[in-house]
C-alpha cells in the first residue's frame, strides 16, 4: 500500500509505538471484534425476554379498513400487540417531510410495510399470535415505476403529492443555453441505474426495556443516528425524551441503512409500553430488505457540451427517482444529485430537473455516496464517450477541467483543497496507462477480452447545514478526568465499523500526547454521552474530529494550569510531555500526570472538558435558491483505474485490478483510509456488476443474500491505494472523508473498461451477463448515435 | 422467519437401521449435511415430525475402488469427493462439479446424496411463508398455481445441483436401499421431469451409494454457469465426458443442470461418434442442447440468456476436452 | 422434547438438554451464551456462522445441535490462548481485516480451519476457502492480507 511517509510523534516512553494521527494504529474496539467478545444488539443478555416480530402488509397498496388482534390476544403466552392505533405521529428524517407512521394508519403503501406487532412469551407463541391477526382491506391501483405512478389518473399515495411527485427541483446555475451555444459537440444520452441496497452483514435488531414503575424505555439498535431514534421515540410514544434512553452497541455495517430512524425501532418501543417488559425484536434478512432505504432506481437523461479540446461547457440533466412508498431521505437524494454535478469539475454551466417519485415499493433512502452515485456513473460515461468522439483521452479530457482550490462553485459550494490532480496522476501511472493498449492484447485470449476504464468522484464531508436545525453545535465531544488520571473520551459519535471511535482517540493522543491506554473511549449512550447528529454524509472524520481536538485542547489548557500551580511557574513556563509537565529549560524540575491531575482536582472535582465544532455560516451554502444543497466544509476526491476482463461469449464481467487514489486532505489513520476506500470501491463494484432489488408487481424476490448478489471473495479484485493528502485548511490536521468518495467512480470506470474491451458501451446497471450478453449480441440500430444530437440541434 | 417446527432427531448406526426407521415413521426425513435441508425447514418449505441423522452411519461414508469400478458412499462429502485422488485424476467432472456447489463451508457438510437429491428450486418456491402466503403460495406446496407457468398442471421448480450431470456423463448407477434390499439403477432413472415430485425415489428408500465406471482414456469436465464464483446455484450447468480416436470423437456425452425439473442427459450424440469435432458437430451439440433444456422463470435471471449461452458453455467444454483427450 | 446433548466446546466437555430442533447457532448462543458466532442471513448464505467441527468448517445455522453429539466444536471465543490472540485474530486485529466486525468471527474461523490443513496458502487458496464467507466492508483486501499476514506468522508492518 501507498501510505504516505511521515515522521510520526512518539509520546510516553520513548519505544513507545505512535498512536497520533497519521499511524496505522488497529481499532481501538478490534480486539472485541476478533475475540467474539463484542456485544451486537441481538448478542445482549436479555433472559426473560418477549419476543417481538412484526406483521407485514402482503399488500402493495390498500386502504387499511381494519386490523383485528381480537384473536391474537386471547392467546395465552401473548404479553403486547400494537397496531396503528398506538401510535397516530408520523415521523420521518427530514422535519418537513414526515409522512411515514411506524405501523400503517388508514393506508398501506408497500408489501412489506409493518401493520402489527406482537411481544410474546416465546416465539412459537410469538408466530401462532401473528398469524390470527386479521386485516381488512381495500386494495388500491399500486405502481411499481415512477413513470406509472407519475400518470394523470393515478391514485396518490400521499395527498398533496400531484403526480405523486415527492418533490420537484429545477434549477440552473451559470448560463446553460450559453453553454451549449459555445460547445464544439453537444450529446444527450440516457442511464438507468437498478435500485441497490444497503445489505450490511448485520441484521436488524432492538431491544427495548420498559420500566413500567418510572416509566422510563432503554432501547438498543443497530442505529447510526440514535440521537434521531431518541426523538423519534419521543415524539412517537409521545413522552419526554428525559424519559428514554437510547444505547448503541456494536453494529455491524449500516452504509446509510440506519442513517434515519426505522420502523421497528419505535415498534420496539411501543411493543415493550404495551407488555410492559423487555421486547427483543430481531429481525431477519428479508425483513432488512423490506426496510430497505436503498438506492433508488434512477433514470438519468444528461446532455454535455465540450468545446474541440474538451473544456466542459454545460451540462443538463433530467434525473427521475423511483422514491418508494415514503419520504425519508427522498428529497435530500433527489436535491443531492444535483447538487453533486458540481464540485468534482470546473463545469461553468449545469441545469437540472430532478423527480422524486412515491411509488408502491420499501422506500429508499441514503446509501454510501448518497446521491452523486448515478448522476456520477451518468456524467463520467457521457464524458468518455465524447471524449473519444473528439479523441481525447480520459485523463486529457478530466484535465483539461480542473478546479483550482479555493474556489466556490457555480452553485455556491466551497471548494478549500484539491488533490484530484494528483490522484489522476498517481492512477495513470500506476495502471500503466501509457502501455495499455499492448498489454491488454496481450492478456486477451479468445473469447476473453481485456480492457481499462477510469472515472473520478467526490464527496462531501458532512453537510454543513443540519438536517436539525437546533443552533447547537454541528458536534461536541466530552473528555472526563477523575483521581484516577484515566482520560475518558465521551462521544455520541456511532461507530459502525468505519472506525470513528479510533479516529476520535488518535486525534485526542495526538493533542494531550499522553499513553494510548490512559484513554478510553465511551460511545453512544444518551446518558452518558453528548448528542452527536449521527453517522451520515461522512461528517464524522471532519465534524467530530475538530471537535475532539477542541476539546483535548481544552482539557490540555486545564492540565498545563494545574501544572503551572504546582510546579509555581507561569503557565507560558510548563512544558508539556504529555505523560509530564516540566519547567521550560528546566528538566529536572517535572511532575509525573498522576500529580498534574491530583492539583488539576483541587476545589473543583471530577472534570469533564467539553469542545465542539460548528460549521461558520459562510460554509452552508450560497444564497441563491438550491445553494445550501450539498454545502460541506471539504470535498474528498478520487480517481481509478479499473482492469476487467469481459467473457464476450457469456458476457460475464470480472473486475481484475482497480487502482484508487484518494484525496482525504490528511490520513489520521493511513490503515482506515486504506480499508475505506476498498471498500466504497469494491461496494461500487457490486452495484457494477451483480446487485440489484428484483420486484414483481411490488414483491421484493431478491430477498436474501442469495438471490440479492453481494460480490463474494471470488470475485473480487486486489484494490491498490494511494493516499494524497492536500491538507485541508478546515479539517481535523487537514483530514476529510474517504469512504464514500471513491464509491461514484467504480461503476463508470468499469462501464468504461467494458468498452474498452468489447467495443461496446453499457448504460444501464448492474452489468450482468444476461444483460452485457444482450448488448453484445445486439445488432446497432440504424444510426447507432440516434440519441446524440448534432450541435445546435438540442 | 417463523421457529423451526418441533420434530425429534433420530441417530440410527446402519444404513438398514435408517430405512427400517424411516418406514416406521412415516412423517420424516432423511438429514446428512443439513445444507439443504435446514434451509428449507427454517423458511416451512418442509416440515416433518422426525429428522433421521445419517452423521452415524459409517458405511454410507466410503470411497471404494473395485477394477473399473468407484463405488462412492451417498454420505461422502462434497469436500471429500473433490479431494479424492480417484476422482481427480479419473473423472474430473465429478470432482469440478464437486468443487463448484456453494462454498467451502458448505461442502465440508453437503454429501454425494444430498446433491444428488437437491430439493428443486424456484424463485416463489424459496421463500419464507410470509412471502409465499403474500403470493397465494406456488403449486409445490400450499398453493395450486405453477407461477412460471401459470396455466400448466405441473411445477417447473429447477434442479439445481452440480453433481448430477457430471454423474450423467461419466454414466454412473445408484444404489437405493429399502426394506427388501438394494436396487441399482442408471442415474438417470432417478429423476423425473417434474418440480414436485423429482426423485424416483419409494417412500421408504435411501440412497446409499453410486457407483461409476473407470473408463480408460475418457476425459471429462464440468462447466457451470453463475453469477458470483461461489455460493450460488447454478443458473445452467453443463458435464460432459469425452474419448478421442485420434482426429475423430470416440464417444461424447453431455449432461445438463438447473435448466429442467431434472439433470438432463443430452441425447442424440452418439451420431457423432467417428466424426471430427468440426463446425458441423458443434452445431449438433448445441442443436441437441437447445432441444433437452428447458429453463423457466425459476431465477431472476432472464431465462433467453440461460438458454442461449448453456450451449456456449457446452462447446466451449467440449473443445477444452478434445485439447485434453490429445495430450493424453 | 429435549434430550441429552454430549459434545465438547471449546475444549470443555458438555453436557445439556436440547431441544431435537435446536440448531447448532441457537445452541451456542442462546444455552451457552457464546454470542461471537453469528447468525447474518436466514440460513447457510453469509457464513457469519462458520465454526470448527472436529476442526472442519461448518456452518452453525444449517446445523442441528444433535447431529454433532459426541463431536468437538470450536468458536471463536476457543481461540485465544491464555489471554493472546491467536495468531488470525492477531493478524485481523492489526492489518484491518475486521471493519464492522460481524463477519469477522465466521471468517476467522474458516480461516483457521485452512491454515491448519495448510499452513502457508496461496492467494487463491485464500479466496477459494473463505469463498463461503460474505464481508460487506472489507472489500477482503485487507482479509486477505491478515490471512496471509498469519501464516508467515509476521507482525504488523513498520
Amino acid at each position: 500500500m501507498n501510505a504516505p511517509d511521515r515522521e510520526l510523534r512518539k509520546f510516553g516512553a520513548a519505544n513507545a509505538a505512535p498512536h497520533g494521527v497519521g499511524a496505522r494504529l488497529p481499532l481501538i474496539d478490534g480486539v472485541e471484534k476478533v475475540t467474539g467478545t463484542a456485544r451486537y444488539t441481538a448478542d445482549l443478555p436479555a433472559q426473560g425476554a418477549l419476543v417481538g416480530k412484526i406483521l407485514r402488509s402482503p399488500y402493495a397498496h390498500a386502504e387499511l379498513l381494519e386490523v383485528d388482534v381480537s384473536e391474537a390476544l386471547k392467546l395465552p403466552g401473548v404479553r403486547g400487540i400494537v397496531t396503528g392505533n398506538d401510535c397516530d405521529t408520523p415521523y420521518g428524517v427530514i422535519p418537513i417531510a414526515q409522512n411515514e407512521f411506524p405501523l400503517a394508519r388508514g393506508r398501506i403503501r408497500y408489501i412489506g410495510e409493518p401493520v402489527a406487532a406482537v411481544a410474546a412469551i416465546d416465539e412459537a407463541t410469538t408466530d401462532a399470535a401473528l398469524a390470527l391477526i386479521r386485516l381488512k382491506v381495500r386494495e388500491l391501483p399500486a405502481y411499481f415505476d415512477a413513470a406509472d405512478a407519475r400518470k394523470a389518473d393515478a391514485v396518490l399515495l400521499h395527498d398533496n403529492n400531484k403526480g405523486n411527485i415527492e418533490r420537484e427541483v429545477h434549477n440552473e446555475f451559470g448560463d446553460a443555453a450559453a453553454g451549449f451555444a459555445a460547445a464544439d459537440l453537444i450529446r444527450e444520452d440516457t442511464f438507468e441505474c437498478a435500485e441497490i441496497h444497503h445489505a450490511m452483514m448485520e441484521p436488524n435488531a432492538a431491544l427495548a426495556a420498559w420500566d413500567n414503575e418510572r416509566g422510563h424505555l432503554t432501547l438498543w439498535s443497530v442505529t447510526q443516528v440514535p440521537y434521531y431514534v431518541h426523538e423519534s421515540l419521543a415524539r412517537c410514544m409521545k413522552t419526554d425524551a428525559a424519559y428514554i434512553r437510547v444505547i448503541k452497541p456494536f453494529v455491524g455495517g449500516g452504509f446509510g441503512h440506519r442513517v434515519e430512524t426505522l420502523n421497528f425501532e419505535i415498534i420496539a418501543g411501543l411493543l415493550a409500553r404495551a407488555a410492559r417488559g423487555t421486547v427483543r425484536l430481531l429481525q431477519t434478512r428479508e425483513e432488512a430488505f423490506l426496510t430497505h432505504r436503498g438506492r433508488p432506481q434512477t433514470h438519468v437523461r444528461m446532455k454535455l457540451g465540450l468545446t474541440r479540446d474538451g473544456r466542459m461547457t454545460a451540462c443538463e440533466a433530467h434525473v427521475v427517482q423511483r422514491g418508494g412508498a415514503y419520504g425519508g431521505y427522498g428529497l435530500v437524494t433527489i436535491l443531492y444529485a444535483g447538487a453533486l454535478l458540481n464540485g468534482l469539475y470546473d463545469l461553468p454551466a449545469v441545469k437540472y430537473d430532478g423527480y422524486r417519485v412515491y411509488t408502491n415499493t420499501p422506500p429508499c433512502g441514503a446509501m454510501r455516496g448518497h446521491g452523486t452515485v448515478n448522476i456520477r456513473f451518468a456524467f463520467e460515461s457521457l464524458l468518455d464517450m465524447m471524449a473519444a468522439e473528439l479523441g481525447l483521452d480520459a485523463f486529457g479530457v478530466r484535465r483539461r477541467n480542473l478546479l483550482k482550490a479555493p474556489t466556490e462553485t457555480i452553485n455556491g459550494l466551497k471548494v478549500m483543497s484539491y488533490g484530484l490532480p494528483e490522484c489522476l496522476d498517481w492512477v495513470e501511472q500506476a495502471s500503466g496507462w501509457r502501455e495499455r493498449v499492448a498489454r491488454l492484447e496481450a492478456d486477451s485470449d479468445g473469447p476473453i477480452r481485456r480492457g481499462i476504464g477510469i472515472a473520478c468522484s467526490h464527496f462531501v464531508s458532512g453537510s454543513a447545514k443540519p438536517v436539525h436545525f437546533t443552533g447547537q453545535p454541528h458536534a461536541t465531544i466530552a473528555l472526563r478526568v477523575d483521581f484516577d488520571a484515566g482520560i475518558t473520551i465521551l462521544t455520541g459519535a456511532s461507530d459502525i465499523g468505519q472506525g470513528s471511535s479510533t479516529i476520535i482517540t488518535q486525534v485526542v493522543a495526538e493533542i494531550l500526547g499522553v499513553e494510548y491506554r490512559r484513554l478510553r473511549l465511551i460511545a453512544t449512550d444518551s446518558a452518558l454521552t453528548p448528542k452527536d447528529n449521527g453517522s451520515y454524509s461522512s461528517r464524522v472524520t471532519f465534524m467530530v474530529g475538530n471537535a475532539a481536538a477542541d476539546a483535548a485542547r481544552n482539557l490540555k489548557a486545564v492540565l498545563v494550569a494545574a501544572a503551572a500551580k504546582r510546579l509555581q511557574v507561569a503557565e507560558a513556563d510548563v512544558e508539556w510531555l504529555g505523560e509530564a509537565a516540566a519547567v521550560a529549560n528546566d528538566p529536572a524540575r517535572q511532575i509525573p500526570f498522576h500529580d498534574i491531575v491530583e492539583e488539576a482536582l483541587v476545589d473543583v472535582g471530577m472534570l469533564t472538558v467539553k469542545g465542539t465544532f460548528t460549521c461558520p455560516p459562510e460554509f452552508q451554502g450560497g444564497k441563491q435558491r438550491g445553494g445550501a444543497v450539498g454545502s460541506t466544509m471539504g470535498f474528498s476526491y478520487a480517481a481509478q483505474a479499473v482492469e476487467v476482463s469481459v467473457d464476450t461469449e457469456l458476457g460475464k464481467v470480472t473486475v481484475e485490478k482497480v487502482w484508487s487514489a484518494i484525496d482525504c486532505g490528511f490520513a489520521i489513520n493511513p490503515m482506515s483510509v486504506e480499508g475505506q476506500v476498498q471498500g466504497a470501491i469494491w461496494m461500487g463494484m457490486g452495484q457494477a456488476i451483480s446487485e440489484e432489488t428484483v420486484y414483481e408487481n411490488g414483491r421484493h424476490k431478491a430477498v436474501s443474500l442469495l438471490d440479492y448478489r453481494v460480490p463474494t471473495i471470488i470475485e473480487s479484485p486486489d484494490i491498490a491505494v494511494h493516499i494524497v493528502e492536500s491538507l485541508d485548511p478546515n479539517g481535523p490536521f487537514g483530514a476529510k472523508e474517504a469512504s464514500e468518495g471513491p464509491l461514484a467512480g467504480v461503476m463508470s470506470a468499469i462501464a468504461a473498461a467494458i468498452e474498452d474491451a468489447t467495443g461496446t458501451r453499457i448504460r444501464a446497471t448492474p452489468f450482468t451477463p444476461d444483460r452485457v450478453f444482450d448488448a453484445l449480441n445486439r445488432k446497432p440500430p440504424a444510426g447507432a448515435h440516434v440519441a446524440a444530437a448534432a450541435k445546435g440541434a438540442a | 422467519m417463523a421457529a423451526l417446527s418441533e420434530f425429534r432427531v433420530l441417530r440410527p448406526a446402519s444404513a438398514v437401521d435408517a430405512v427400517r426407521l424411516r418406514g416406521e415413521h412415516p412423517a420424516s426425513r432423511f438429514i446428512a449435511g443439513g445444507t439443504d435441508l435446514v434451509p428449507n425447514l427454517r423458511r416451512g418449505l418442509v416440515s416433518t415430525d422426525i429428522v433421521i441423522d445419517l452423521g452415524n452411519v459409517g458405511e454410507m461414508r466410503e470411497v471404494q475402488r473395485s477394477g473399473d469400478t468407484l463405488r462412492l458412499g451417498a454420505g461422502v462429502t462434497l469436500a471429500t469427493l473433490a479431494a479424492d485422488p480417484t476422482v481427480r485424476a479419473s473423472l474430473p467432472a465429478l470432482a469440478q462439479a464437486a468443487l463448484c456447489v456453494a462454498g467451502p463451508t458448505h461442502r465440508t457438510a453437503a454429501t454425494l446424496g444430498g446433491n444428488l437429491c437437491l430439493e428443486t428450486r424456484c424463485q416463489y418456491f424459496n421463500q419464507s411463508e410470509s412471502w409465499r402466503q403474500g403470493n397465494n403460495y406456488c403449486m409445490k406446496l400450499a398453493g395450486d398455481t405453477c407461477r412460471v407457468a401459470p396455466k400448466s398442471s405441473r411445477c417447473y421448480a429447477a434442479f439445481s445441483g452440480d453433481v448430477a450431470p457430471a454423474l450423467l456423463a461419466l454414466g454412473a448407477e445408484v444404489e437405493l436401499l429399502g426394506p427388501q434390499g438394494i436396487r441399482r439403477l442408471p442415474l438417470a432413472e432417478l429423476y423425473v421431469d417434474d418440480g414436485m415430485r423429482w426423485l424416483a425415489l419409494g417412500a421408504d428408500e435411501l440412497l446409499f451409494a453410486v457407483t461409476v465406471p473407470l473408463v480408460a482414456g475418457r476425459v471429462s469436465g464440468y462447466e457451470k454457469l453463475r453469477m458470483r464464483g461461489a455460493i450460488d446455484f447454478p443458473l445452467a450447468g453443463v458435464a460432459a465426458a469425452l474419448t478421442r480416436d485420434g482426429e475423430a470423437i470416440g464417444e461424447l456425452r453431455i449432461a445438463c443442470t438447473g435448466v429442467s425439473s431434472r439433470p438432463e442427459f443430452v441425447g442424440g450424440l452418439d451420431a457423432l461418434a467417428g466424426q471430427p469435432l468440426d463446425a458441423a458437430a458443434f452445431a449438433t451439440i448445441e442443436r441437441q442442447i437447445k432441444r433437452t433444456i428447458q429453463p423457466m422463470e425459476t431465477t431472476t435471471v432472464s431465462v433467453p440468456y440461460r438458454r442461449r449461452a448453456t450451449p456456449v458453455l457446452a462447446k466451449r467444454l467440449v473443445g477444452r476436452l478434445w485439447d485434453e483427450a490429445k495430450r493424453r | 422434547m429435549k434430550t441429552l446433548l454430549t459434545l465438547s466446546v471449546n475444549g470443555r466437555p458438555r453436557e445439556d438438554a436440547v431441544a431435537g430442533n435446536a440448531l447448532l447457532i441457537d445452541y451456542l448462543r442462546d444455552t451457552l451464551g457464546l454470542t461471537g458466532t453469528k447468525q447474518g442471513c436466514d440460513g447457510g448464505e453469509c457464513g457469519a456462522c462458520t465454526v470448527l467441527v472436529d476442526g472442519e468448517p461448518r456452518l452453525a445455522c444449517c446445523t442441528l445441535a444433535h447431529s454433532v453429539a459426541e463431536r468437538s466444536i470450536e468458536t471463536i471465543e476457543g481461540l485465544s490462548h491464555e489471554g493472546n490472540l491467536s495468531r488470525l485474530q492477531r493478524a485481523f486485529h492489526e492489518h484491518l481485516g475486521s471493519q464492522c466486525g460481524f463477519c469477522t468471527p465466521g471468517m476467522v474461523m474458516a480461516a483457521e480451519a485452512l491454515l491448519r490443513r495448510n499452513p502457508q496458502p496461496s492467494r487463491d487458496e485464500i479466496r477459494e476457502a473463505l469463498a463461503g464467507n460474505l464481508c460487506r466492508c472489507t472489500g477482503y483486501v485487507k482479509i486477505i492480507e491478515s490471512v496471509e499476514a498469519a501464516a508467515c506468522g509476521s507482525e504488523v508492518p513498520a
